[in-house]
């Protein structure tokens, strides 16, 4: 929100420098974003008044002006279309400075000499979104009865600085320059100033003769009508003007302008529609059937019976909170208006809001809370406003409609708890000077302070808000810095998150990297893997897109977008891992959807199925994990003769594979990539979390080599698996070290080359120890799996 | 006899001279000291000495054999040190080649800056806790003192699974299912991920990471809040930091505030990555509200507790000087190899 520091200025004393104003409204709540000087370089340049328009004598398209000063007149000499005898202008005279810092000197325009020059809004350095192009283009015409030789830059306030604050969602209060000015009075222990409203007598109610109003919602809190004779619509005053271009609001008309005026200044939307056009001579505020409204701004708008809508009494005039209807609009011709000072219920300000596209300033501080309380107070200051500039003659009475005032409750504060709870010390009298320049009423009763806040503070409802407003005006900075005391806590990592880690380490020291990815897939995505779509995928309602509308089941094709993207790089090898949840569908629908953590190997370039085997058998072993069986077969997206399933024993723990060509083709892959990927959950079950130390051995070992020759098609591990049932006690290790096929071999045969390793605790080996052993396997061999003995 | 030992000595010393390499010392070791060798026969002598005779020649044999062996061990050592000589002259590296490549791979860079983050905590005495990613609405919203009508929880800012089923937003949830299953005192983080909804750019992703942290216990103060977390970030960026405490809100605590740290690129006196500031927002945090206490079912009135959380994502990105938050999703072999 923009704030200007003049205005403010008119209601506290604000003697700092700026930016330290900015820092002391930050650190006590109200965070200040920037702080914009609005022309800090104009210089030299004064009103003055066309009295006389010659031609120039010597060019077709300029013309000589005398301008006026009040004490003193210049000639200026200007091209410019839109000056009239009589206009008041901007005149840069000798020396002047414009806003971007180009200097004015007097100068020779074929041969008559310019004592200066008119300024336009863009060389003030004014908002430019805020006038309309044919202001924009010539020069500024200033009201009529702008005095003669003021300076510019203090008359239209090009020496203000715009303050940018954010505010936090419970201080709607805030929005306003009144709110502002109230947290800067209690920031700096300055006074608030005060300000006008009308109060005439108002002894008779003559606004009955002209109109009643309903309220038939109880999203309208509050409804205030009260009416006023036009007498003239013309421009507003510029210091009016000038507070709304230097708060971002563009000037309209002197009745616009003030609603706008007092929005700026207390908070509160208003409302001003022209009582003829209304047709009737009453207002109810209610939900309609109505299909459609035209709104001020030319649209036909879309409506429906969630809306709250201000009526005739037939049909919509206005939009609540958000947008006046085109059919009540004030006009030239209007007489009489009828001014509205409402309080909306704000959530359904700000889902109708949201429906219809449609924001105005107007909304954005209805959806913040418009405080009930405020809509009379706004309602008596406009009114005063527009009779003090001449606008209108007031109507007299006001119709108010309030069903249920609300009341501020009182809290119970002990200051010895504050000073417990917030870490500080501070007097009882301290926190009372403190809350009083807030504007808190306090009485003290039996050591405890019975605090009620001002009406538009409804966010303070409980002690620890008290804590807050007493801690913020202390100044958080002061509150000192303690480590916690109580019970000694162990800060340690569960066995999970132990093994994360370790298993990330073992990972990285193997050569892969870590990556993340996106949580999010799609049917899209998942059917380029060669698979149909699960039927427990978790889907969102309200997705960003298509791609992203599952929550993934696998990490794997993100794994292959990683290999896709860095193979697209040029980047020739890569091998990547992700530790992260995988999701699926609960059985029922009353539970949270399944997360399953899995971990993901995959790699490219310069590797091979062994490559990744191998480091997945690495880190089985690290983890302890024995009885580890890879068995051919897996998922349809990997390659059929280059996959396999790991188990622990009974247990799947996950696949491991080739990427098949079709989703190679897919993903746009390089050739052959490999992927692996493991159920987290386990992998932590299987983990052996005790390692026992054995003893060295003190007897040396023996080894043997066997070649073992079986058909092509036996797997590894079968003849792995005989060996080591027959090998007994002895076998220490067995390694496979070379796998033949060939010339030296029969056909469709391999020659498997084991190198066993035998050893005895208490004793050293003698052939006649291990022969027969070596005899049984090779019985076995042939038995089971007709293996024998390579030549 | 004596002339016998003495003349084998001068014959070796003599034949020795000539020895060229390791191999001829070892013929001449076993011509004069071997079990056949010189000496040995010439001793063998002995037991026809008188027994007066015999120490004496016993003694000049002995010196004679220290003798020999001395010079041959001499000897021995200087033929090795040629050899070795030799060698060392054969075998010289470039050593400016490169080294044997070894392939290390490297942690994403968001988890070295989790790891930094939980290893501060977990060394002041917290644990790390875990919850699930895709949560009930009432613990994402209602039991974070969330109002019912709050625009967080619209579709267009928060993903829905199901009515009541959100991908949370925040890892607060965490402190919940903490909170209603532990007793104080509790002192825990919850890193993790979130997710919003948000189109991806430089600074925003609809998939992001928080940590959040949690302490119950009987009387904490607004004090241990700021001691702690201002001692989290002198650990985080360096002992020089300082940090600064601005008054904020948050529906979860109250009193509510973000902190901010001088800035690590200049120190605070203004550059670019903290807007010419000299701070940089960090995280925000407060006291934890009583509402949460009460509905988790812990007594606001015995115990009290503060909170903070902050955007991992976004410190890992100050952290490194990365200037683009898809660069941590897009998993670039380049991007992940600088970390
Ligand atoms: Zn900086």
């Amino acid at each position: 929100m923009l704030i200007s520091l003049n205005w403010l200025k008119e209601y506290v004393n604000i003697e700092c420098e700026v930016d330290d104003l900015g820092e002391a409204l930050t650190m006590s709540g109200t965070k200040v974003e920037t702080l914009v000087e609005l022309s800090p370089k104009i210089e030299n340049i004064l009103t003055g008044k066309i009295e006389r328009i010659d031609r120039h004598p010597n060019a077709d398209k300029l013309v000589v002006c005398q301008v006026n000063f009040g004490d003193f007149e210049k000639v200026i000499v200007t091209a410019a279309k839109n000056v009239f005898e009589g206009a008041i202008v901007p005149v840069a005279l000798d020396g002047a400075v414009l806003a971007n810092g180009q200097t004015i000197n007097d100068s020779d325009f074929r041969g008559v000499l310019s004592q200066g020059m008119f300024c336009s809004i863009e060389e003030l350095g004014m908002n430019q979104d805020l006038f309309s192009k044919e202001m924009m283009d010539g020069i500024y015409i200033l009201p009529a009865n702008t005095s003669l030789g003021q300076s510019v830059k203090s008359l239209l306030w090009l020496d203000d600085v715009i303050i940018d604050v954010e505010l936090t969602a419970n201080r709607p209060d805030c929005q306003s320059v009144l709110g502002i000015a109230r947290e800067t009075s209690a920031t700096l222990d300055q006074p608030l100033g005060s300000f006008e409203t009308y109060n005439a007598p108002e002894s008779l109610d003559t606004i009955a003769e002209y109109l009643s109003i309903q309220v038939e919602s109880d999203l309208c809190k509050r409804y205030i009508g009260k009416m006023m004779r036009v007498k003239k619509i013309e421009p507003s005053p510029l210091w009016m003007q000038v507070k709304l271009l230097n708060s971002g609001v563009r000037p309209i008309n002197n009745i616009v302008d003030v609603t706008n005026y007092v929005m700026l200044e207390l908070g509160q939307p208003l409302h001003a529609f022209d009582y003829k056009s209304l047709g009737s001579e009453e207002i109810i505020v209610k939900t309609t059937d109505d299909k459609k409204i035209i709104t001020l701004d030319d649209q036909e708008r879309a409506i429906d019976q969630s809306m709250l809508m201000i009526t005739n009494g037939k049909i919509p005039v206005a939009i609540a909170g958000v947008m006046g209807g085109q059919n009540s609009e004030i006009n030239e011709t209007t007489e009489l208006i009828v001014l509205e000072s409402a309080c909306f219920d704000k959530s359904s300000v700000r889902l109708t809001s949201k429906k219809l596209g449609l924001r105005t300033e107007a909304s954005a501080r209805y959806e913040k809370g418009v405080d009930p309380d405020l809509a009379i107070t706004a309602a008596l200051r406009a009114t005063y406003l527009l009779e003090k500039i001449g606008a209108v003659e007031v109507i007299e009475g006001i119709i108010d409609i309030y069903p249920n005032p609300q009341t501020q409750a009182e809290i119970e504060l002990d200051p010895q708890w504050v000073n417990r709870f917030v870490g500080i010390n501070l007097s009882a009298d301290t926190m009372i000077s403190y809350l009083k320049r807030l504007f808190f009423q306090v009485r003290e009763k039996n050591q405890l302070l019975l605090v009620t806040p001002p009406y538009y503070r409804t966010d303070i409802l409980i002690k620890e808000d008290l804590a807050e407003e007493i801690a913020r005006i202390y100044g958080y900075n002061n509150i000192p810095g303690t480590i916690m005391g109580g019970e000694t806590q162990v800060g340690e990592k569960t066995e999970v998150q132990k093994t994360e880690n370790q298993i990330k380490s073992l990972l990285v020291g193997q050569g892969y990297f870590e990556t993340m990815t996106s949580s999010f897939t799609s049917e899209n995505k998942i059917s380029g893997l060669n698979e149909g779509l699960p039927d427990d995928m978790v889907k969102l309602i309200n997705p960003l897109g298509e791609e992203n509308s599952l929550m993934r089941r696998s990490l794997i094709g993100h794994q292959l977008e990683v290999i896709a993207l860095n193979s697209h790089r040029k980047n020739p090898q890569g091998r990547f891992f992700e530790l992260a949840n995988t999701y699926s569908k609960a059985e029922k629908s009353d539970c949270l959807p399944l997360q399953q953590k899995k971990l993901v190997l995959s790699s490219y370039g310069n590797t091979d199925f062994f490559d990744l085997k191998g480091t997945i058998e690495l880190m089985l072993a690290e983890l302890g994990i024995e009885n580890v069986l890879f068995v051919a077969g897996g998922s349809d997206m990997l390659h059929p003769g280059r996959k396999a399933e790991i188990f622990v024993g009974e247990t799947i723990l996950g696949e491991i594979g080739e990427i098949h060509p079709l989703v190679v083709k897919n993903f746009n892959l390089p050739k052959r990539c490999y992927i692996c990927e493991i159920s987290f959950g386990s992998l932590m079950e299987a983990k052996k979390y005790n390692v026992r130390f054995k003893e060295l051995p003190k007897f040396p070992g023996t080894s043997r080599d066997l070649a073992i020759v079986v058909e092509e098609n036996i797997p590894a591990s079968s003849v792995l698996a005989i060996i080591k049932d027959n090998a007994g006690d002895l076998l220490e290790s067995v390694e496979l070290f070379d796998v033949y096929t060939g010339e030296q071999v029969p056909q469709h045969h391999k020659s498997l080359a084991y190198a066993l390793s035998f050893r005895h605790l208490e004793k050293t080996l003698s052939d006649d120890d291990i022969n027969p052993v070596i005899e049984k396997i090779l019985v076995e061999l042939e038995g089971q799996l007709n293996g024998r003995l390579r030549d | 006899m004596k002339d016998q030992l003495k003349e084998i000595q001068e014959r070796f010393l003599k034949d020795v001279q000539s020895v060229k390499d390791l191999k001829d010392l070892d013929t001449i070791r076993v011509q004069f000291l071997g079990k056949k060798g010189e000496l040995t026969a010439a001793l063998k002598g002995m037991g026809k000495l008188t027994a007066e005779e015999r120490p004496k020649i016993g003694k000049i044999a002995n010196d004679v054999r220290e003798s020999i062996e001395s010079n041959l061990t001499a000897q021995k050592e200087k033929f090795e040190r040629i050899k070795i000589e030799a060698q060392l002259s054969m075998e010289t590296l470039d050593v400016s080649l490169p080294g044997s490549k070894k392939d290390l791979g490297k942690l994403h860079p968001l988890t070295k800056t989790i790891n930094e983050l939980e290893d501060i905590f977990l060394g002041m005495g917290f644990s790390i806790a875990e919850g699930p990613d895709i949560e009930w609405a009432k613990y994402n919203f209602d039991f974070l003192n969330v109002p019912k009508e709050h625009s967080a929880r619209d579709l267009q800012d928060t993903f829905y699974v199901a009515d009541e089923i959100v991908l949370r937003t925040q890892t607060s949830p965490v402190q919940v299912r903490v909170m209603e299953q532990k007793k104080p005192p509790l002192r825990i983080i919850s890193p993790g991920r979130v997710y919003r909804c948000d189109e991806i750019d430089a600074t925003h992703s609809p998939v992001f990471h928080q940590m959040e942290g949690l302490v119950i216990d009987k009387g904490i103060t607004m004090s241990d809040l700021k001691g702690t977390l201002d001692l989290f970030a002198k650990k985080l960026f360096g002992e020089q930091t300082k940090t600064k405490f601005r008054p904020h809100q948050f529906y979860f605590t109250e009193p509510s505030a973000e902190m901010d740290v001088t800035c690590f690129k200049c120190g605070g006196e203004g550059c670019r990555v903290c807007s010419n500031t000299g701070w940089i927002e960090i995280l925000g945090c407060g006291m934890v509200h009583p509402n949460v206490l009460r509905d988790c079912g812990i007594d606001p009135e015995v115990y009290s507790g503060f909170a903070f959380g902050m955007g991992l994502d976004r410190i890992a990105l100050t952290k490194y000087g990365i200037n683009d938050l898809r660069l941590l999703f897009e998993n670039d072999l380049r991007f992940l190899g600088q970390f």
